[in-house]
Formats: structure tokens, sequence, C-alpha cells
């Protein structure tokens, strides 16, 4: 048996009544069945299909190590830079995998807004959980996903009452401290919007120090009747990193989700968003940007489930890719037969500055019903020799005109985040990283 | 000291001879017209002047206030005041018109070693300029010549030019797609940069615009050289006649 899969099965076992949850026969029982459906999938090989771009060498040939989680010595100020504004957003911290409450501000949170740890939720009240614990992930070969199942230690859970509206954005940041030997954490968060409810939340994972580690994210959102949220998610973890997470969302009847991925961090990141149009009238609108340098791997993948009749969506995928990076988006729409009435949208627009730069973009339209409008493109480009000359021509040198390009060329995803407080956070993150340097 | 001495210049195109020795002098204050048929070597001559990479320079030189043109990469030209209004301005998605004019004001001031306009100071010079041109006060937001008509491309290629107030100005085509009013705000642009210290080379097609900036001298390119030159006397006789009469001069 692979190295990991040991590894994750002899924590469950040694580890089994530390687990959160443990007291309660169902989620004990839903860790033990997570856990035999991971060794019966195994982990992910370039074998199975939706796989078969992402390198798995490392998944068999790195030995990450469990860790007991929080970690002592936090300065908040070494957090500022990875936190939106103080003041300006409610935030939980999950240092290695656990929450760590003098990190975090939830000061003025309104009612009916609760925001807590699903360990303590697990632990205290734990028939509050069940409802949620067979959310299933519906993309193929979920191994990975089947261990996080298994083995979440914490996450944040967040339910909003109907009507209730969050009026400032809601952080939720995993980071990981480096450690002598690379850990695993493998954080599940749930986001529940009752009926009318309106919430924006940011997602951030990063990682202090420049070390090897791996995260197996997952993340439950749930949109009532009516709700609106906006979910933003930035990975942006070390270099060395390896990162492997999945967001799934259900949503109900008239409910609109804008979902947007910014994905800069990591020697290897792959997102994938699903989302089940569940009741009509339903809205998503994905939005993902990976800028990659030097020999990172990110990937970013949708899978779109019209479930119902009169559902949209709307996605834009942009991709940038310096160095020998590679890129893949896999975009999946499904429109099952019977369903009627469904308008897809879906765009990845891609931009190779380096000639040993690879991107694999691929939509995928399972289109097995007749009342659709249903539209897909997909581009692949350098940048614009033509518009480089004009800026020279104006002054600028050629790295400042090729910069401005980049910055042109992602601006439009960038434009559409709200409030300006997230917008330029997100432009200082993913400048700190390699974008356009 | 001319502002842009050009001596026996020949120059090729993917190694296909396109200008064949133009001898040209343009003196502080003056204002020079080039005209002349479709593929005369007009757009290469300012696209040469600009720093083209495709344009091979086989034979001659060109001086810009003493300075070796041709040694400088084209972003030093335009430090140094050498202004380009493209024929065909790009389009430059997510970069606006006020960002792409701060970068480029501000590298031409640290080439100068100026100080540096701050972002307040460069926004009110900014909406001034493009208040004498009559631009909309969201314009200069928007991504550079995105969506922009032919005329919007033009007018903004000129604001480009107010706001960097260049030392030689080439326009290459700026009148063509222009209605009769953008026409008139074109030229008092041209108008408002002429003073002692600058020099302008307008490329055009119709005396209409040279009507309304009076240039100081009129040349001809054809097959490649300068083949005639006048003043606005010749201008006039071109829209007359055409160029048929010159062939024989050319060849």
């Amino acid at each position: 048996m692979n190295a990991l899969l040991q590894v994750c099965q002899q924590q469950l076992l040694a580890a089994d009544a530390q687990l959160p949850g443990h007291d309660a026969l169902s989620i004990r029982r839903f860790r033990q069945e997570a856990m035999q459906r991971a060794l019966q999938t195994g982990l992910p090989t370039q074998q199975m299909e939706h796989w078969k771009y992402t390198p798995t060498r490392w998944l068999t040939e790195s030995a990450y190590a469990f860790h007991a989680g929080g970690c002592v010595g936090l300065d908040p100020e070494d957090l500022k830079a990875l936190l939106v504004a103080r003041g300006q957003v409610h935030h939980l911290v999950f240092v290695n995998g656990l929450l760590s409450l003098p990190l975090s501000g939830l000061d003025g949170l309104p009612a009916g807004v609760q925001v807590e740890s699903m360990a303590r939720l697990a632990r205290e009240s734990p028939e509050a959980l069940e409802p949620w614990l067979g959310s299933d992930v519906t993309g193929a070969d979920q191994g990975l996903a089947a261990l996080n199942q298994a083995l979440w230690p914490d996450g944040a859970f967040v339910r909003l009452a109907s009507g209730v509206q969050l009026s400032q954005p809601l952080q939720l940041l995993f980071l990981t401290t480096s450690f002598r030997e690379p850990i695993v954490t493998l954080p599940w968060s749930v986001v529940i919007l009752g009926e009318g409810a309106r919430a924006q939340v940011i997602e951030s994972y990063a990682t202090l120090g420049q070390g090897d580690h791996f995260t197996n994210a997952r993340t439950t959102l749930v949109l009532g009747q009516g709700a609106q949220l906006d979910h933003l998610l930035l990975l942006a973890e070390s270099d060395r990193a390896h990162h492997v997470g999945s967001v799934q969302a259900t949503q109900l009847g008239a409910s609109r989700l804008a979902a947007r991925v910014f994905a800069v961090g990591g020697a290897l990141t792959r997102h994938e968003l699903h989302v089940a149009l569940a009741g009509a009238e339903a809205e998503c609108h994905p939005d993902g940007l990976f800028v990659a340098g030097g020999r990172q791997h990110l990937e970013l993948h949708s899978w779109i489930h019209h479930l119902h009749s009169h559902t949209r969506s709307q996605q834009w995928f942009k991709g940038v890719l310096d160095g020998e990076a590679r890129g893949v988006f896999n975009g999946v729409v499904r429109v099952p037969q019977g369903v009627r009435e469904i308008q897809a949208r879906q765009q990845t627009d891609n931009l190779l500055l380096s000639d040993r730069a690879e991107i694999a973009a691929k939509p995928q339209l399972e289109i097995h019903s007749d009342a659709v409008q249903c539209h897909h493109g997909a581009t692949v480009g350098s940048l614009d020799a033509e518009a480089i000359f004009y800026l020279r021509s104006r002054g600028l040198d050629e790295e400042c005109a090729r910069k401005l390009l980049v910055q042109g060329f992602i601006d439009v995803l960038l434009q559409r985040v709200q409030p300006a407080v997230v917008r330029e956070w997100i432009a200082r993150r993913l400048n700190s990283g390699e974008v356009a340097s | 000291m001319n502002i842009l001495e050009i001596r026996n210049l020949h120059v090729s195109v993917q190694r296909k001879p396109i200008l064949c020795g133009v001898e040209l002098a343009l003196q502080p204050g003056e204002i020079h017209a080039i005209m002349g048929p479709n593929g005369s070597g007009k757009s290469t001559l300012a696209n040469l002047l600009a720093g083209r990479e495709e344009c091979q320079v086989t034979a001659g030189e060109v001086f810009y206030q003493g300075l070796d043109l041709l040694s400088l990469a084209p972003e030093e030209r335009a430090r140094a005041g050498v202004f380009l209004g493209f024929q065909h301005p790009v389009e430059i998605p997510g970069v606006s018109t006020a960002r792409l004019l701060k970068e480029a004001f501000n590298a031409r001031q640290r080439y100068r070693r100026l100080p540096e306009m701050d972002a307040i100071a460069f926004r009110d010079h900014l909406g001034a300029q493009a208040g004498k041109l009559g631009l909309p006060a969201d314009w200069l937001l928007r991504p550079v010549n995105v969506g922009f008509s032919g005329g919007e491309k033009k007018r903004n290629e000129l604001l480009q030019m107010l706001v960097l107030e260049p030392h030689l100005a080439i326009l290459d085509e700026i009148d063509s797609g222009l209605d009769i009013d953008a026409l008139a705000l074109v030229a008092e642009g041209i108008n408002a940069l002429r003073d002692p210290g600058r020099a302008t080379l307008l490329i055009t097609h119709y005396p209409r615009l040279l009507d309304r900036v009076a240039p100081d001298r009129v040349h001809v390119l054809m097959g490649g050289r300068i083949i005639v030159s006048g003043d606005m006397a010749l201008a006039r006789e071109l829209e007359r006649q055409g160029y048929g009469w010159l062939e024989e001069v050319a060849t």
C-alpha cells in the first residue's frame, strides 16, 4: 500500500479517539466509511482520466507526517500581509490545521451568524453537523477527498440564518508553518446560507516559511433559496508546497454563487470546483486565475451540474504561465436529459510568457438535452509584440511593458472582486508572488 | 541644432528596400508634412524613427537633437522626447490610458533626472489635457483604445502627445478617420505644441489638416526618396493633380 495511505490509516487507528466527533456514532462511522472508500479508490494516478495531466509521484515519494496541530509563538504581526485589512473583515485563523482563537477576530458578528470551529461543533453538538456529512464530492477518482472526509481535524463552520446579511467579509485563513519534516493538513469547512442570506467568504491558504507541506482541503457550500454567496479562494502557499482541494457547492432555487479562485502558490496546486444547480433560477459565476512561474504546476477544474431546468452558469478562467510552468484548465458542464432552458457559458484564456511553459485547456461539455444555450471558447497566446512596441514607444522599458500587459490580462477578473479593500489585498498578494516580475 | 536630421537614409523591411536615400532636416519650431502615394515608404519612415525592429537601416544616419537616434532603443527615444502617433493605434486590454500615461510620463521624468509627478498632480495634468480635446471624464480610465472607433483612437494618440510634450512628434495619418469637428480639435492640439523648442512631422494624404496647421514645408515621398519639397502650394497642387505628374521625377 502507498506510504501516505498507510500513514493515514494508522492515523485513523491511533488518533481516532482524538479526532473531533469520536463520541458521535454518525461521525465515527462516516470517518471509517470514508477511509474504506479511500483505500478502495486509492490515491490518484496519471492513469485516471481526470488526473492524467497531474503529476502524482510526489504522493508516493514524499513522507508526509501528521502534526498535532497549532503553533505557539505566532505573532499577529506575522499574519498582517496574509489578512485583508484588520478591522474590515471578520477572520478565523487556522494554524497547521487547527483553529487559533488568539489570532482570530470575530467582533461584531451580527445576530443569526454562527462562525466556529468544526472540531468544537463536532464535539459539542455533532447533530448539527450530521446533515452535511454526506455532501458528496461529485468528481471522479476522489481518493484524496475521501482521506479528508476520514481525517479532518478542524475547519470553519459558518451558518447564516434566513434573511441574514453579513455586511463585512469573513476571511478564513489556513496557515501552515514550515517544519523539518513535511506535514499534511486536512481542513474541512462548511458554509451554509439560509434562505435569502447574503455573505462574502474569503478562504485563503498560505505558508509561513518556504517549506514543503501538503494541504488536502475540502469546502462545502450550501446556498438556500435566494441566497447569495461571494466565495473567494486564494491559493498562495509556498513554492514547495502541494495543495489539492475541492469546493462543493449545492444551490437551491434563485440562489447566486460567485466562486472566484486565484491560484499563485505551490509547487503543485490543484483546485476543483463542483457546483450542483439544484433549483430553478439558480445561477453560478465561477471565475478563476492561475499565475505560475518557475516549475510550478497549477490546475483549475470546474464541474457544473445543471440538475434543474432554468439554471445558468457563466465561467471565465484565465491562466498566465512563465518559465517552465504547467497549467491545466478542465471545465466540465453537465446537462442531464430532461433538463431544459439552460444557459451555460465557459471561456478560458491563457497567456504563455515563455517557450517552455505549457497549458492544457480542455472544455468538456456533456449536454444530453436540446433546450440549452451553451457557449464555450478557449484561447492560448503570447504577449502581443505590437502592444509591447506601442508601450515602448511611449517610454516604458520592455520589462515594464510586459508587466503592464500581464496585469492588463488579469485585471478584468480582478476588477470583478468587490469591495475595493478585498480587491486591493488580492492584487497585493498576486504581486508578492511571481506575477509579472 | 536641427531637431531632426536624416542623411542619405536607406531602410529595408524583410530585406526589401523601402527607403532609398532620404534627406530631411527639421529645425526647431517647424512643422513639416510628408505626403505621397500608398506604399511610398511614409509609414516605414515613421516606424524607423520610433525604433521598430523590423526596419533595417542599410545605410545613412539619423540625428535627433545631435544624438545618434539609431543607437537608441525605442523607449530611450521616447524618453528623450520622440513621439510616434500610430497610424493604427494598438488596443491594450486591461490597461487604462491614465495608467499608461503615468508610467510613460514618470519614465521620462526619471530619464531627465526630474522629480516624478505624484498621483494627484498627474491626474490634474491629465484631466486638463483631456479637456482640451473634448474627451469625456471616464475616457482616461478606459482600457487604451479598446472598443474605440478609428477617430477615437486618433484622438487618444493626440492626448498622449499633449501629455508627454515631445520635442519631436511624428504623426502618421493622425487625420484619417476623423470627422470635421475632431479634425479641428486635432489641429488645435498640434498647434498647441508649436513652439520654438519643438518640431512636428505630419504624414498625411489630405491637405485639409494642413490647411489648419500651416506646415513650414511639404515634402513628397515617392519610390523611397523625397523627390520634391515646397510649401502649402505643393499640397494643393497634389490635391488637384494627384501624384502622376511626379512619376517622371521619381524615376
